[in-house]
């Protein structure tokens, strides 16, 4: 029975580092590539020693799927591709394809410049492992880290009733039950608008995509319905970045943005004005977005340096930080920061950390798996003592696994593949005669599969395939004691074969051979023995048994 | 199957929101995937809910967001979310969900039936919550049992479905430690200990039993303390101990538990709907707000009165705050049939923070900011 293997090598029964091994129609292939954010040794990254104990992976692997862009799911592939070694291809959407290496090198800088590391891969392999991509549209792949509630930006995953041998779903967020979106963003506003009020200034770190539109828009709204005065302000780099990206991939987002972004420019907005440098020096409140996320580096670092002072202002965090940064660092708790040149900055504005973060929960899993209809479920980045309730409850309608890292679950399937026949060989079995088909008796034909289409004719696929047709024949002597002359010994043939094989098609025909379907008799006299014969039999491969047969009977004798 | 509507942000940024920004220091909406009728704390971090279809159904116990409990450290806690600690099956319908103090046994109920069921909670090695056993009912009753229990030596619950029936029974043993000795087969509304050994059975006539356990000697009764067919009771603990009674028409009458047969004071609350079920109404004392006390299923919102300014002769009353969280957001819904609130609880220690319930799944977790203040 065809099995599909499945094997974690990373978030089995733990969080991060997704890396799953499918083995399936004798191919393997590995689902995503992640990085476990929370070690800093050889702990964050996949066991790839499962594949092979050392060595490339290239001849083990058929193709790597990279489901997004999250780090926790890509971010040890430069170290698979070009550390470990693999050359094959590496699969994901177009989208993913432009933010990955972004991602990519701006996690690579904190960990290197900022932590000092030195076992990592650089600049040049994250190039190297983005030339092995082949971008891929959606029909082909689904997302991962689903939700079923509509970002304002993406549309909400659904997925059609596949009924596929094999889901294969996370379970962190299986035992979440979450917030409502309007809950985040009432505290959002309800933030900005204290530290407004009471004349402060608040600095939005983003990155180029994502949450910084839908925070602006969210803002927008609410300064006109508040009628409120004070200024917003986007670093105009992240507005052509994001223009850019959003133009390239319009078909990814949601009926509501594509409607908005066709009737208005998205960044034409009123109470959002473009940003210059100085404005960070000006007085009274106002609102900030600036690039990059994590405050390493650049704008948002320079006005944070310039407000952290006062505990009027306010930093809102939208996302996760990595270790390293200042972003990650004021999360934890930190109130003086060592800043180059040996000066402290101390941190008296107010930190706030806000989840945006787009994955589902428990009633948006169970959701998605009864529209998809598995025969099996398989769970992964979840600790197994805390799976075993969800474990449960899926069982009750799925047959449910959940391999720690280095188990493989096997699941049966039968694959049932369905093809045509061509025309031509149809019509070539009807006109050979015989029964019409019937499928109480089936019957042997012969044909060439090929893959692609159809089931065709021999010749037509040795003309597809550019081969010359070779025939095999078969020849075999009988002697037999015979003391009449040729002629009357193969009439005796004929005659003996008509009674004995009364459904075959036996022909005696005028150039002295006897013919049974198409195999040919032949009748000679023996050199050595002047009442023996020798029969010369011929046919060909398809009719081996028939042949066979013949000659078995023929050697018995003839009667008399 | 399509994608789902994204939500207009000008629908968002509706009065009730706007409005909620000031009137609220934390608001949190969840959905669950079915809706519950008993929100019970297991511990200062966790509650229970449970499904009441009449099918299978789940008990969950939910660790409330760290966010919300996070008090200097709030703004560097991003984590909003419930999460399902705990969770296991139950055959039936829970319609009431009792934890026993001080262990990780909870003890339900079906309502079709006075039987009740034994539950353990689950530690850290294990999510799932396991049904341990059983305990049959007090009495043949076609309404559930009204269950209560508090911190022993060994793990007892007091239960009962009518003032006739109502029993002290070890859970170890299944032993009958005490019996509450009335003639009378009127279906209760709410079991309460208010101290380790005295209780308030309140019968749904508005009736009212004060007894104690280790004693034999027959409780004090208080009859109701109006014209009404239906009426629900709460008392707090002491120092205050207050016993407030609430009928089905809105009257509400405060006692001393003391002096049952007296009323404190007296107020006429503004009924928008028609309750007619016992579990259609819950009334609960704050722990930590003196006088104040909240209801549900009057009205389609939670409603939090302060007693302070009443007087002897009933007046109306207005409520300090109401919560219309849930009637709000089921606006957004397909019309159907309006939501009402099952349960709504406080939190044992923070002043201000309450959980609220609704048929629709809804559960909503606020901690809301007094109007007197600002």
């Amino acid at each position: 029975m065809p099995e599909i293997k499945v094997t974690p090598l990373g978030a089995g029964q733990d969080v991060g580092r997704s890396c799953i091994l499918v083995s399936i129609g004798g191919k393997n292939i590995m689902l995503d590539c992640g990085m476990h954010m929370g070690y800093n040794d050889d702990r964050r990254f996949p066991d790839f020693s499962y594949i092979t104990p050392n060595g490339r992976l290239t001849d083990f692997l058929d193709c790597v799927i990279i489901s997004h862009f999250h780090l926790d799911h890509c971010g040890a592939l430069p170290y698979m591709s070009e550390m470990v070694g693999y050359d094959g291809p590496i699969y994901m959407t177009h989208p993913t394809k432009a933010i990955c290496p972004i991602l990519l090198e701006d996690f690579r800088k904190i960990t290197v410049d900022k932590k000092g590391e030195t076992n990592f891969f650089t600049s040049q392999m994250i190039k190297d492992c983005m030339k092995k991509v082949i971008p891929l549209n959606l029909h082909q792949t689904v997302q991962g880290d689903y939700n079923m509630t509509p970002d304002r930006h993406l549309g909400a995953a659904w997925i059609d009733k596949c009924r596929p041998d094999i889901l294969i779903s996370e379970s962190t967020y299986a035992t979440t039950i979450r917030d409502s979106k309007r809950c985040r963003e009432r505290d959002f506003l309800k933030k900005v608008h204290e530290t407004i009020e009471r004349g402060g200034k608040v600095l939005i770190p983003v990155f180029a995509l994502g949450r910084a539109q839908e925070l602006c828009i969210l803002l927008e709204t609410f300064w006109e319905r508040m009628n409120l005065k004070a200024p917003i302000y986007f670093s105009t780099g992240l507005t052509e970045k994001a223009n850019h990206y959003y133009k390239l991939f319009i078909t990814w987002t949601n009926q509501k943005i594509r409607k908005t972004f066709v009737q208005r420019n998205m960044f034409e907005f009123k109470h959002i004005k473009a940003f210059d440098r100085s404005y960070a020096d000006n007085p009274g409140p106002m609102v900030v977005f600036a690039t990059p996320g994590m405050l390493h580096a650049g704008q948002s670092l320079q006005i944070f340096k310039k407000w952290a002072g006062n505990d009027k202002n306010m930093v809102i965090m939208p996302g996760y930080c990595v270790q390293g940064t200042i972003g990650h660092k004021i999360l934890n708790g930190q109130r003086k920061l060592e800043m180059e040149g040996r000066s402290t900055l101390d941190v008296k504005l107010q930190v706030e950390y806000m989840s945006f973060s787009a994955h589902a929960d428990a009633k948006g899993i169970m959701q998605l798996i009864r529209m998809a209809e598995p025969r099996n479920m398989l769970l992964v980045h979840g600790e197994a003592a805390k799976m075993e309730f969800l474990k449960g409850k899926i069982e009750q309608e799925f047959n449910c696994y959940m391999p720690a890292n280095g188990e493989t679950t096997a699941v049966t399937t039968n694959p049932s593949v369905p093809v045509d026949i061509s025309l031509n060989l149809l019509k070539r079995e009807m006109v050979l005669g015989g029964p019409l088909p019937d499928p109480k008796k089936p019957r042997t034909m012969h044909g060439t599969l090929i893959m692609k289409e159809n089931l065709v004719s021999s010749e037509q696929a040795l003309k597809e395939l550019g081969l010359n047709e070779h025939q095999l024949r078969f020849t075999c002597r009988v002697q037999l004691q015979d003391p009449h002359s040729d002629s009357d010994t193969l009439h005796r043939i004929y005659t003996h074969l008509k009674s004995v094989l009364k459904d075959y098609t036996i022909q005696h025909l005028p150039d002295g051979t006897v013919m049974v379907e198409s195999i040919v008799i032949k009748v000679s006299s023996s050199a050595e023995d002047a009442n023996a014969k020798v029969l010369l039999l011929s046919w060909s491969y398809q009719d081996e048994d028939l042949g066979s047969y013949l000659s078995s009977l023929l050697k018995k004798g003839l009667p008399t | 199957m399509g994608e789902t509507e994204a939500v207009e942000i000008d629908d968002i940024l509706d009065d009730w929101f706007i409005e909620s920004l000031k009137s609220y220091k934390d608001l949190h909406v969840y959905q669950l995937e079915h809706p519950t009728q008993i929100i019970e704390w297991t511990s200062g971090k966790t509650v229970c809910v449970a499904g009441y279809s009449s099918g299978k159904n789940e008990i969950l116990e939910l660790r409330l967001p760290l966010k919300l409990l996070a008090d200097e450290k709030k703004g560097l806690c991003a984590e909003r979310d419930f999460k399902v600690v705990h969770g296991g099956f139950s055959e039936g319908p829970v319609c009431c969900l009792r934890h026993i103090p001080g262990t990780r046994c909870a003890v339900t109920n079906d309502g079709l039936n006075s039987d009740l069921q034994l539950w353990d909670l689950g530690a850290d090695d294990t999510d799932v919550i396991r049904k341990t056993g059983s305990l049959p009912g007090t009495s043949v009753s076609q309404t559930g049992s009204r269950i209560a229990a508090r911190l022993s030596s060994s793990p007892e619950v007091l239960h009962g479905a009518q003032s006739s029936a109502v029993q002290l029974t070890q859970l170890g043993t299944g032993q009958t430690l005490y019996r509450l000795e009335v003639d009378s087969t009127e279906p209760l509304s709410s079991l309460k200990f208010v101290s380790e050994t005295a209780f308030l059975a309140s019968c749904c006539d508005g009736t009212v039993y004060l007894a104690d356990t280790r004693t034999s000697a027959p409780p004090q009764a208080s009859p109701p303390p109006g014209e009404c067919a239906l009426w629900w009771t709460d008392a707090s603990a002491a120092p205050q101990c207050r016993v407030i009674r609430l009928s089905s028409s809105g009257q509400a009458v405060v006692s001393d538990l003391r002096n049952m047969g007296g009323a404190v004071c007296r107020a006429q609350l503004d009924v928008q709907t028609s309750p007619r079920k016992p579990e259609d109404v819950t009334v609960v004392w704050a722990p930590a707000l003196d006088g104040c006390f909240s209801v549900s299923g009057l009205s389609g919102l939670v409603q939090i009165y302060d007693t302070a300014g009443w007087r002897a002769e009933p007046q109306d009353a207005s409520p300090l705050f109401q919560h219309a969280g849930h009637s709000v957001s089921s606006q957004h819904g397909d019309g159907s049939a309006p939501i009402f609130i099952t349960t709504h609880v406080w939190h044992p220690e923070r002043p201000r923070t309450l959980l609220s319930a609704a048929s629709d799944g809804s559960v909503h977790v606020w901690d809301w900011v007094d109007p007197q203040t600002n």
